[in-house]
């Protein structure tokens, strides 16, 4: 398992695109933060939500196609005493890279706001919480609103090879799931009360949060509902995306 | 070391490796021989665990399943292409398997890769990729060797090189099983043959004794050599025509006198007929295919 994992981080951390991640990110930061309001900004971290799913599904998808380049994926199985290794170790990098990008956002947020857009860390915000504590949440249920992203990717990639395929139908997923899953829920049926348990709709977690009265009323579930919701789909996504992974044939 | 015992693979509901046991004991070279589509690349991704099988494999006794892979820690393997991540250099792809520095570097200067060993991978010429992935599986001192294919690419020099690695290895007590198309190189290393055809083995025998004794033909000649093929095709006796006679296996000569004496055709020549390896091999395929096609 160990070895294992130290193959996945070797490879991870040779990939240029996991040094380039961070400086795009900035770039986008820097961008955004003149047109939003320096509260919403701060609660947000600059609103670098939708920019970390982007890298990450980009990030997530390459991790398996280069498997798939030359059919590595035969070496990397035999050598690990068991598939899931592979599988879950992969998951494990990209939860830590995951992390490490949140956590970048938030550094990133600090000092744009020391330097280009002042704020009042300990004013009251959101859920009657100061700004700084709204971001920390932000930040965390963004965490699983991403790695909910990335199990859907991950089953994507198993089904998939190519990486350009994975990554347009997981971004398609991020950027036109929330519009699937809203307009399913506008047309109120009898079916709503289970419709409004579909993955689609567990997407729009972090955006809920942010925006709680305007998501509401799409999602029709709390935040506690939409939270359990998301999580239950990622152990769902995940086993799914594993079971398929085991059956491939390579 | 290797034992496979009675191992059926499936594609889908389709029966890929038939009933196939053998065995390959330390330092020998079993060369893995046979038709595109006999399922030689099959049978090495099961013993290395990656099909779902029935059967038993184990290694060192310890067993192979498809879902435990520890009894494979020991054994390196080349399927089907290099196993490279084009955006590592040669070192740094096989650090990601290497667990002894030391062997390592013997590993890349035995392959004589040491100019390049630096280079990004996706540089790397087909012959380069191809020793590079040898150079994975000889990692870590490996109690067996798989190698599917593994002169593909190789220019002369890379090849003889290869060869001689390879018997290295196995005189210090690495098993090799080795498949390959290209029967001349194989039959220069190989201590044992395995020949197989639609899924099953047909030919499990050291070397020398392949070469000595199994596969000798006969050939035969008549003063009627039309309707001795024709009366040999209906008493269903396999033959292969050649310019002017007829071969036959071995274990046939004494049933066709027999049978010319019985319809009265004189014969003029029956003596032993050295075929080279390849021959051989093609002369035992077509024979299978025949029995095959009878049934």
């Amino acid at each position: 398992m160990s070895k294992s994992l130290y193959r996945e981080f070797y490879k991870f951390r040779h990939e240029k695109f996991t040094w380039i991640a961070p400086l795009l990110l900035l770039i986008f930061m820097i961008a955004i933060s003149g047109y939003i309001s320096a509260r919403f900004l701060a609660v947000t971290t600059c609103d670098s939500t939708d920019a970390i799913t982007i890298l990450l599904v980009i990030m997530g998808a390459t991790m398996f196609s280069m498997e798939f380049q030359n059919n590595a994926i035969l070496t990397l199985l035999y050598k690990s005493r068991r598939a899931m290794a592979v599988y879950l170790n992969k998951f494990i990098i990209i939860f830590v890279y995951d992390l490490i990008l949140h956590v970048l956002a938030i550094v990133f947020t600090f000092t744009l706001a020391a330097t280009m857009r002042p704020v009042s860390w300990l004013s009251i915000y959101q859920y009657h919480q100061p700004l700084v504590v709204n971001m920390f949440l932000t930040t965390g249920v963004d965490i699983i609103t991403s790695m909910l992203i990335i199990s859907i990717v991950f089953m994507i990639s198993t089904i998939i090879n190519s990486n350009a395929v994975v990554v347009t139908l997981s971004i398609a997923v991020v950027f036109f799931g929330e519009y699937i899953s809203s307009s399913l829920l506008a047309n109120h049926s009898l079916l709503t009360a289970w419709v409004k348990w579909n993955p689609l709709n567990m997407t729009m977690l972090t955006h809920q949060y942010v925006y709680y009265a305007g998501y509401h009323e799409t999602t029709l579930l709390t935040d506690p509902q939409i939270t359990m919701g998301a999580l239950t789909y990622i152990l769902v996504f995940f086993a799914l995306g594993y079971l398929i992974f085991r059956k491939k044939r390579f | 070391m290797l034992q496979v015992n009675h191992i059926n693979t499936f594609i889908g509901r389709k029966k890929i490796v038939k009933d196939v046991s053998f065995r390959v004991n330390p330092g020998s070279i079993v060369g893995l021989i046979g038709p595109n589509g006999a399922g030689k690349t099959t049978i090495m991704k099961t013993i290395l665990g990656l099909t779902k099988f029935t059967g038993k494999i184990s290694v060192e006794n310890k067993s192979v399943t498809e879902n435990d892979h520890g009894a494979l820690t020991r054994v390196g393997a080349l399927i089907e292409h290099p196993a490279i991540y084009p955006f590592l250099t040669g070192l740094e792809n096989l650090k990601l398997y290497s667990l002894d520095e030391a062997d390592m570097n013997h590993v890349v200067s035995l392959l004589g890769m040491t100019s390049y060993i630096n280079n990004k991978s996706k540089d790397y010429s087909m012959g380069m990729k191809q020793k590079l992935g040898i150079a994975i599986a000889l990692l870590n001192k490996p109690q067996l060797v798989i190698l599917d294919e593994p002169m593909n690419g190789l220019d002369i020099e890379a090849t003889i090189l290869i060869r001689k690695i390879i018997k290295q290895y196995a005189a210090q007590g690495s098993a090799f099983l080795i498949s390959s198309h290209v029967l001349g190189e194989l039959q220069k290393v190989m201590t044992n043959v395995l020949l197989i055809t639609e899924g099953k083995i047909i030919v499990d025998q050291p070397i020398d004794e392949f070469n000595r004794v199994s596969h000798q033909q006969f050939r035969l000649l008549t003063e009627d050599m039309p309707a001795t093929e024709k009366l040999f095709r209906d008493n269903r006796i396999p033959i292969t025509k050649t310019d002017n006679y007829l071969l036959i296996a071995r274990d046939q000569s004494y049933p066709v006198q027999d049978i010319l004496y019985s319809h009265h055709i004189r014969l003029l020549e029956l003596s032993p007929q050295g075929l080279n390896f390849e021959q051989t091999i093609v002369s035992l395929l077509e024979q299978q295919r025949r029995q095959n096609h009878e049934k």
